[in-house]
């Protein structure tokens, strides 16, 4: 495999005193969709944070394509081709779709090379193209989201850290917007960290799979191997251990095996 | 009882007992027998603190009445379902107040109470039914009611299962199964019929009458299980009350299994005689929390509790201050040099104590306050060896730390240090009730009143553990020096005969290892084969954080157990560990074991001991690997 685009390396991030991320080392490869999963609270989000420059961890490394960008700012991180959709979508609610993506190309100059991201993502996102002026806090969830992504394809990157995509979304619409995300990946070689809960869309989506608990990394492997691990059916997938009662409440201690 | 008709009697703190000990009958304020004295505790002390149990985030108390009286509805709800004298009650539930209840309860009416480690498995729940052939299973709530339904079938002679916590189990119907509050119910019923039932029962009882059974693990073959008396447990008291001074005003924490003799023994036995209040910690997980809200008198531990307390201190150390490291290092100079002339026996010179009082205001009285050791008395340590240099850590900072030596067989007792005669490094010296020796073998062998009455329908492992003269075959190798202290080297069975015919004791060489922060756990192999080899289990916490602290990249426990500057870093510790050791008895390699095994694991012992046969046979592979 090719060298690791994105490296992190023993980051530990706080908020105030509290540790959130307790020493996370992770990679991912060029062209690869790396999943982490974990339950609320776990850190994922904390982590993106600290990639994308909005918290600076305390201790540890990242480079990208060579480049230790810890600690640099969002901006800086931008520019070189590190873009976060954040959770919960955060579009501009008063300006249109149009203004919106535009903002997403803030960092570019070049106006064809803007406009030739812009047909990309309503390539991808047709209904976007639809709705260009229409203000963007009018569209439904699942569209916001489609903009939040487009948007973060407006400035050309080459990693896209995403956020929880499914937030909110309808089975149908998580369908859809993961979908176009495996599109992008297959057809445009875009690299993609992905935090989700949505354990099921998100490995299936995934090469490769991270669990996060309590700010560390309990577990790694390849998507489909995680898939399998009893640990993950029960406690991400909701497959259900056979039990002595149907009515069984209690669930067995994770081993991370 | 008439005075008069009792042999010598002696008061220690309070409680009045033989003034010979190892005497028949044993004494413990006049009473003969365990149910007797727990009669007269709760007659006497009434509405009192028994029991503390934590509810909802709240301590909330509970009196020798209610133990009484819960009891009492226990035994005799138990007598109306079919309980008979001598049969045998199984109890699958983690440490709470109805542990005790229903302990006292069933021996009360004649049973023999046995316990169940709540992290065995449905297929060793009914071995453990079966062969203990008990009539009633006490489970505490869905996750342990679950076991008993996978082998349901298989455990035809229990008549009836008593569910403690309802959660979860509203909808349960099932003809076998019933909820403590419905036992209570029919114990109450039970007393309106015949009120001087319980207190005709409770009489019955005569000194020599099993009271338990304790299942051994036991590293080979099935567990056994190990029949105490009500003699034998007088006996341990006897003997805790003399070397291990307990008062009326004590608080202990219980958190270790109540399965185990030793919690057993120290947590609802030793309380009885000594009218102190037990606090049941909420979890095994939440055992720090728990002992800083309770700041115990005495608090018993096993080795690998102490050490994590230990390794917490260590990693905040790292994180403090440079200021405050440097306080910590001078208060624990400080400490050493006045716990160097206390564990020797010698009286401590003016000048160290005065700069002990000094950094003991400045820092170790905190530190103590900090880990809930601020009242702490003694701490103990049994169930297994202890490093010397982890207790002169504690004597340092200020806690008496004590190891004692005991075995399920000899009632949780055999040989113990006082905060008075203390010799680090053994186990100290016999309890007044059994008598010690060292066979031409070189094993401890004991006898005395406490040492079981053998195992339960099992008379060829019993003969297999007396010699023919009735002394206990402990199994453990060791000597005993002129002040009678003990030390213990080994265990028989595990020596190890290397390809060149050496004897080697593994145990001693595991303990050094053990005494690495870097290292949970180990076990040496070596059994016929040319040089000696170790597993090794790494200490999750520590070894985190140092290769957070060395920038060395892991994501899972494997991946930290696979990185070679942690794998650089044991055998920095391994290296250590044999220069104090003659060549044959060197590591010449070692394997991590990259599982983060858990108390559910056959591997390990309920107190967290690697099982050296389940070791040996589920690592193989790793093993051949090292003799390639």
């Amino acid at each position: 495999m090719s060298d690791p685009v994105l490296t992190i390396r023993n980051v530990e991030s706080f908020y105030g005193p509290i540790m959130a991320i307790r020493g996370v080392s992770l990679d991912v490869h060029r062209g690869q969709i790396v999943s982490i999963l974990g339950a609320n609270g776990a850190g994922k989000t904390t982590l993106m944070k600290t990639v994308s420059g909005v918290m600076d961890p305390e201790k540890g490394k990242i480079t990208f394509d060579g480049t230790e960008i810890q600690g640099s700012e969002p901006h800086k991180v931008v520019e070189m081709g590190i873009v976060h959709v954040p959770e919960g979508r955060e579009v501009f609610p008063l300006m249109s779709v149009d203004e919106n993506l535009n903002l997403g190309a803030y960092t570019l100059a070049d106006k064809s090379r803007i406009d030739h991201n812009r047909e990309l993502v309503f390539t991808y996102f047709p209904i976007l193209k639809e709705r260009r002026t229409q203000e963007a806090g009018t569209l439904s969830g699942g569209q916001q989201q489609m903009l939040a992504i487009g948007r973060g394809l407006m400035a050309n990157p080459k990693i896209m850290l995403l956020d929880e995509p499914s937030l909110g979304l309808s089975p149908l619409l998580v369908q859809e917007i993961f979908g176009i995300l495996k599109r992008l990946n297959d057809e445009q070689n875009v690299t993609m960290m992905l935090v989700e809960q949505n354990a099921k869309a998100a490995l299936e989506l995934a090469q490769h799979g991270y669990v996060m608990e309590v700010g560390r990394i309990v577990m790694d492997g390849a998507a489909d191997v995680l898939m399998q691990s009893e640990d993950i059916q029960n406690f991400y997938l909701g497959v259900r251990e056979d039990g002595a009662r149907e009515t069984r409440r209690w669930k067995r201690k994770k081993t991370w095996r | 009882m008439n005075i008069s008709t009792l042999p010598p009697q002696t008061n220690i703190n309070g409680v009045w007992f033989n003034a010979t000990a190892g005497q028949r009958p044993v004494h413990v304020d006049e009473c003969t027998t365990v149910t007797q004295l727990f009669q007269k505790r709760c007659a006497a002390l009434g509405d009192r603190t028994a029991h503390r149990e934590k509810d909802l985030g709240i301590w909330r108390s509970y009196s020798w009445t209610d133990y009484w009286q819960h009891a009492k509805w226990i035994g005799l709800a138990l007598r109306k379902l079919g309980l008979k004298r001598g049969e045998v009650v199984s109890i699958l539930s983690e440490d709470r107040k109805e542990w005790a209840w229903f302990d006292m309860g069933i021996q009360a009416v004649g049973g023999i109470v046995s316990g169940v480690y709540t992290t065995d498995s449905a297929n060793q729940l009914n071995y453990l039914i079966n062969d203990s052939d008990s009539r009633f299973l006490i489970v505490e709530n869905e996750e342990q009611l679950d076991k008993y339904l996978e082998v349901e079938t298989e455990v035809p002679g229990l008549l009836k299962i008593i569910i403690l916590e309802d959660e979860g189990l509203h909808d349960l119907t099932h003809p076998r199964c019933m909820m403590i509050d419905d036992l209570y119910k029919l114990g109450q019923q039970a007393e309106t019929e015949d009120p001087t039932r319980f207190e005709a029962e409770l009489a019955l009882a005569s000194p020599q009458d099993t009271a338990l059974l304790i299942y051994t693990s036991g590293t080979t073959g099935k567990p056994k299980g190990a029949m105490l008396s009500h003699e034998n447990i007088l006996a341990a008291i006897e003997s805790g009350a003399r070397a291990l001074p307990a008062f009326e005003t004590d608080e202990q924490l219980c958190f270790l299994p109540l399965c185990h003799i030793l919690e057993r023994a120290v947590s609802i036995y030793f309380p009885l005689a000594a009218k102190c209040v037990v606090n049941f910690a909420e979890s095994p997980e939440t055992v720090f929390a728990n002992l800083q809200e309770v700041s115990p008198t005495t608090f018993v531990a096993v080795p690998r509790v102490w050490e994590k307390i230990y390794s917490h201190v260590q990693i905040m150390t790292q994180d403090a201050t440079p200021t405050g490291r440097a306080a910590y290092r001078m208060a624990l100079k400080a400490g050493i040099a006045r716990a160097e002339y206390i564990c020797a026996g010698q009286p401590v010179p003016a000048s160290v104590s005065a700069r002990f009082w000094l950094w003991d205001r400045l820092v170790l009285r905190n530190l103590r306050r900090m880990l809930g050791m601020d009242k702490l008395r003694r701490g103990g340590s049994g169930a297994a060896p202890i490093s010397p240099e982890l207790l002169r850590w504690y004597w340092a900072i200020g806690v008496p730390l004590v190891e004692g030596f005991g075995m399920t067989e000899t009632s949780g007792l055999a040989t113990l240090n006082s905060v008075e005669a203390n010799k680090i490094g053994t186990v100290g010296q016999a309890i007044a009730s059994n008598d010690i020796r060292i066979s031409d073998e070189g094993e401890i062998q004991l006898k005395g009143l406490n040492i079981f009455q053998g195992y339960w329908r099992n008379n060829a492992k019993t003969a297999e553990s007396f010699t023919a003269d009735g002394w206990l075959r402990t199994g453990d190798l060791g000597h005993i020096d002129d002040e009678g202290f003990v030390t213990i080297t080994g265990r028989l069975k595990d020596i190890i005969i290397t390809a060149g015919g050496k004897n080697i004791t593994p145990a001693e060489i595991e303990s050094r290892l053990k005494f690495s922060p870097y290292i949970s756990d180990a076990v040496i192999i070596g059994d016929a084969r040319k040089y000696l080899t170790a597993l090794i289990m790494i200490d999750q916490e520590n070894v985190e954080k140092f290769a957070q602290d060395q920038k060395i990249p892991f994501s899972s426990f494997a991946s930290l157990c696979a990185a070679p500057e942690v794998k650089d870093k044991i055998e920095v510790e391994v290296a250590a560990v044999n220069k104090e050791f003659a060549r044959v008895e060197q590591i010449k390699d070692f394997r991590l074991i990259d599982v983060l095994l858990t108390a559910d694991d056959d591997e390990l012992t309920a107190t967290m001991k690697l099982k050296r046969s389940f070791v040996e046979q589920k690592h193989a592979y790793l093993i051949e690997d090292m003799y390639k």
